[in-house]
């Protein structure tokens, strides 16, 4: 886990952000406890308080539940909420590759075209 | 988020000649570090001493550990350093070991020893404890508490005389003993040096002038305060409104209250999460009894 301190994201949101990562790839599997706030925030050399904050943040998101005296364990991910993270990477990229072509003025058209044949090529691979 | 108590304290004073302490209510975090911030003079070493059962002499009510009453065994349970005389001046390592093993029953010789030589400290010298530097004598000081069973530790001042490579091995020690603990073990530190121990501050209280001026965790003094910077033909307009504010012949930088951010909203100005070290600055600066003109 890699934490920027002056990246002006809190420290909590990156914590949060990497484990809702984990949590939706798969790492953590339903039912798996999260480490602890205490031995998280030793080995990551921060307060006790920071880790507590993110794993309420995953717990907002509905993505872990809290046992009193227990700590986090991971919920059952909902397969429409993995389809639409992935969904939502998908747009960002799509997003990204519009913007360099138009900036290199190729048509939209164009564009069209790259897509399919990388699709083709993509799918005769496998 | 659940939070229980370690110390609760109500209505708590002292009065000295030229200073009163003066604390109506106020409670420490179980499981939490706490950090006690405050220009000198401000009350902390009184209050940690009135803590640590060193001082007496004082009204109000304190409780520790959830209404234990055997007075033997909160001693037993709390850890406290501090700075001035602490062990005989000639006594040497192994005497001071002696000493403590006699003083509590849950020291641990071994631990002590083996705590002493991580942190550079020879065993079998002769060298009383008079002959070690300030920094030795505090590395002597918390490998002594930490040789021992507690539940609570009292430090007041402890990173004070540590170099930097062993302020960093202090924050270690409190993030383990916390970790050791899983929300049993509490600590309660004095500080001036709060840039290096913002990484194990849970908790923060601020004081100043013998009164608690602002706590809070950290995590939601970062959100109460927000860091914002601007262009000096907005300074005044943002000087009416921050809850601490500088300005230089080019710009201007403060806090401002995340309630009062609205009214910066047609200022250009751009906004930053604060330091524990900026916000406690900014507070003190609020409440210190220096005059204007002498900070």
């Amino acid at each position: 886990m890699r934490i920027m301190q002056n990246s002006g994201v809190p420290i909590y949101q990156q914590i949060a952000g990497q484990f809702r990562e984990d949590i939706l790839t798969g790492k953590y599997k339903h039912g798996e406890f999260l480490p602890s706030i205490r031995s998280l925030a030793k080995d990551l050399r921060i307060s006790v308080i920071t880790t507590i904050k993110a794993y309420e943040e995953l717990e907002k998101q509905g993505l872990v539940t809290a046992v009193q005296g227990k700590g986090y364990y991971v919920n059952a991910q909902d397969s429409e909420m993995l389809k639409e993270q992935h969904m939502r990477k998908m747009e960002e990229h799509l997003l990204n590759a519009i913007s360099a072509a138009k900036i290199a003025g190729i048509s939209n058209s164009e564009l069209i075209d790259v897509l399919k044949m990388l699709i083709e090529t993509e799918d005769d691979s496998h | 988020m659940y939070v229980t108590s370690v110390i609760n304290i109500h209505d708590l004073s002292k009065k000295f000649k030229s200073f009163e302490l003066d604390i109506p209510s106020l409670n420490i975090p179980k499981g939490f570090s706490t950090a006690l911030i405050g220009e000198n003079g401000a009350g902390k070493s009184t209050f940690i001493n009135i803590l640590a059962g060193i001082r007496l002499d004082y009204k109000g009510k304190i409780d520790y550990f959830n209404g234990e009453k055997d007075e033997e065994k909160i001693r037993e349970d709390t850890g406290y350093t501090g700075p001035g005389s602490y062990f005989m001046p000639h006594w040497n390592i192994s005497q001071i070991a002696e000493a403590s093993t006699l003083l509590f029953d849950n020291f641990n010789k071994e631990k002590f020893f083996e705590i002493c030589s991580t942190m550079g400290i020879k065993l079998s010298g002769v060298e009383s404890f008079s002959k070690f530097s300030d920094g030795m004598k505090m590395k002597v000081i918390l490998a002594n508490v930490f040789a021992r069973e507690t539940k609570m530790l009292l430090l007041d001042e402890p990173a004070s005389p540590l170099d930097p490579l062993m302020r960093e091995r202090l924050c270690e020690m409190l993030r383990e003993y916390l970790d050791e603990g899983n929300g049993e073990k509490s600590i309660l530190f004095s500080t001036h040096n709060i840039a290096d121990m913002e990484s194990v501050t849970d908790y923060a209280i601020i004081m100043e002038r013998g009164k608690v001026v602002e706590q809070g965790f950290v995590e939601d003094l970062k959100e109460k305060y927000i860091l914002v910077k601007g262009d000096i033909n907005d300074a005044d307009k943002a000087g009416s409104i921050l809850f601490s504010f500088q300005k230089n012949g080019y710009g201007f930088e403060g806090l401002c209250l995340a309630d009062d951010i609205e009214r910066l909203a047609e200022l250009d100005i751009s906004k930053e999460i604060p330091s524990l070290s900026q916000i406690s600055l900014a507070v003190m600066k609020k409440y210190t009894y220096l005059s204007e003109e002498n900070l």
